[in-house]
């Protein structure tokens, strides 16, 4: 069954060509790993999908849900996209948790605010989701009071909170250091393994192999390549993946 | 100096300090709200809400409040526009300091880093609800600092609106001095009344910042 569905997705900065004809359909419980060269879109096409940038054109297919781009703003149109951003959970690179709010604050807030769900109930259900990405005795923790793998782990429990239909994640462990990128990657594994449905931007090889079902290779705005992990990593087709792929396993043994 | 005059003055010139606090804490609340509304209109795409509120701040920035004072006591009633001379007195010191509070206002809410707003909006908040929820209370800690300053600035700037016949501090102290021939005494009192009220606020705003900014990196 098909969860999120992206059709002809096209965006542009000015002159700047980013994403030429985007076509990505992921069903249901499906794990999709995007890599490509900086600078090739994947940002970019996780953003389109949550008009956090508006595509210039195309389809976006969630669930029932069909919101169409690049058409004129209007209180319809805006209440779509807010019902669409509600069933997509969003996970940045920097994390972008509330400064000022603590972490469970944090992940009581979409509850609390956006489907008005009671405060008592909110703080329940934010206790629980913040036990399952281990942090139960960091509740009460402002994020300046966080290690990066745990705010990260907090903005994935902030993400899950609003029960999103998907999860989009942007290089969600580039900001890290070496040693907390693996607590954030179990925790993603964790949420692969119960049928969440995932696409994540990442360059970690290992992740991919582990949780993914099909991994994207982009490169300038366009899909080049896409297959199992097997596949891509051991018997790439086209000489851009094969390139790719050279240059990543290079600056892992460089490490 | 005579200690006796001091002695005599000071219950008047205490009632003139209320006066004196009174103007600018009134001043503030609406330069306040004023402030907040119009940085938001300066930031709204809107472009008629922007195009009002920059010329505001223009105007109330780039004239001497004094002439604003005069224009309001002495000129409005041209127009037939009469306002007695506390309430002309607070209408200017709070339009005056209402410009520059959108200046800190918008400053700090653009200071606000853009992943905030992308972050709640993300979750399915309307704009409304990300600016109440997210992005205000973290750029109303950014102001802070220079709010305190505005309401420091305006508590000074109230000693204009003597020239109105505002009986506040330095009216009063002038009006005493007509009396008593005593201007360095009274002048001088005047000026520790003005430095008490000053230096207690400031410590209270002092706290009051570091307070709220206890949990930021
Ligand atoms: N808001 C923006 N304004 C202008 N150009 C942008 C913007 N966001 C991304 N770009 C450009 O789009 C291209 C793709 O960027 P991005 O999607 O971030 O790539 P990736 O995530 O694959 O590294 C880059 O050339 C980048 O400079
Ligand atoms: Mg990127």
């Amino acid at each position: 069954m098909e969860v999120i569905k992206l059709q002809n997705i096209k965006k542009s900065f000015n002159e700047n060509i980013v994403l030429k004809d985007i076509n990505l359909t992921v069903n249901k419980s499906e794990v999709v790993v995007i890599m490509g060269p900086s600078g090739s879109g994947k940002s970019t096409l996780l953003r389109c999908v949550t008009f956090l940038e508006e595509p210039d054109g195309g389809i976006i297919k969630l669930g029932e849900q069909e919101v169409t781009a690049g058409s004129q703003m209007n209180k319809q149109r805006k209440n779509d996209i807010r019902k669409l951003r509600q069933n997509t959970g969003f996970v940045f690179q920097q994390f972008n948790l509330f400064p000022h709010k603590t972490a469970l604050e944090n992940v009581m807030e979409g509850p609390m605010i956006i489907k008005k769900i009671a405060r008592e109930k909110a703080k329940q259900k934010a206790i629980t989701l913040l036990k399952k990405v281990g942090l139960a005795d960091r509740m009460d923790h402002y994020p300046a009071q966080l290690s990066g793998g745990q705010q990260q782990r907090v903005a994935i429990a902030r993400a899950l909170s609003m029960e999103p239909m998907v999860m989009l994640y942007d290089e969600p462990t580039s900001a890290l250091d070496p040693e907390l990128v693996r607590e954030v990657l179990q925790v993603m594994k964790e949420l692969a393994k119960e049928g969440m449905t995932m696409i994540v931007v990442t360059h970690e090889m290992a992740f991919a192999k582990d949780a993914a079902d099909r991994v994207i290779f982009m490169d300038d705005g366009l899909i080049i390549e896409e297959g199992s992990s097997y596949e891509i990593f051991n018997n790439p087709k086209e000489d851009r993946t094969k390139r790719f792929l050279q240059d990543v396993s290079e600056e892992i043994v460089l490490e | 100096m005579d200690f006796t005059i001091i002695i005599e003055a000071l219950p008047l010139l205490l009632k003139a300090t209320l006066v004196t606090i009174g103007l600018a804490l009134v001043s503030i609340v609406i330069a306040l709200i004023l402030g907040f509304f119009t940085a938001l209109a300066r930031i709204s795409k809107m472009k008629l809400l922007k195009i009002i509120g920059t010329i505001y701040v223009s105007m109330f920035r780039g004239t001497p409040l004094l002439v604003q004072i005069f224009v309001i006591y002495f000129g409005l009633p041209q127009i037939n526009i009469s306002l007695d001379p506390i309430p002309s007195g607070i209408l200017a010191l709070s339009l005056n300091a209402g410009a520059y509070l959108s200046e800190s206002f918008r400053a700090s809410i653009l200071a606000v880093e853009k992943g905030q707003m992308e972050a709640a909006v993300s979750m399915g908040m309307t704009y409304g609800e990300a600016m109440r929820r997210i992005i205000l209370p973290q750029s109303i800690r950014i102001a802070i600092p220079t709010l305190s300053n505005t309401y420091i600035i305006l508590i000074k700037d109230t000693s204009l609106v003597s020239v109105i016949t505002v009986t506040e501090l330095l009216q009063m102290s002038t009006l005493i001095i007509a009396k008593t021939f005593e201007p360095l005494t009274i002048y001088l009192v005047a000026a520790v009344l003005y430095w008490i009220v000053i230096t207690f606020f400031t410590v209270i705003l002092d706290r009051f910042e570091k307070r709220t900014s206890r949990h930021l990196a």
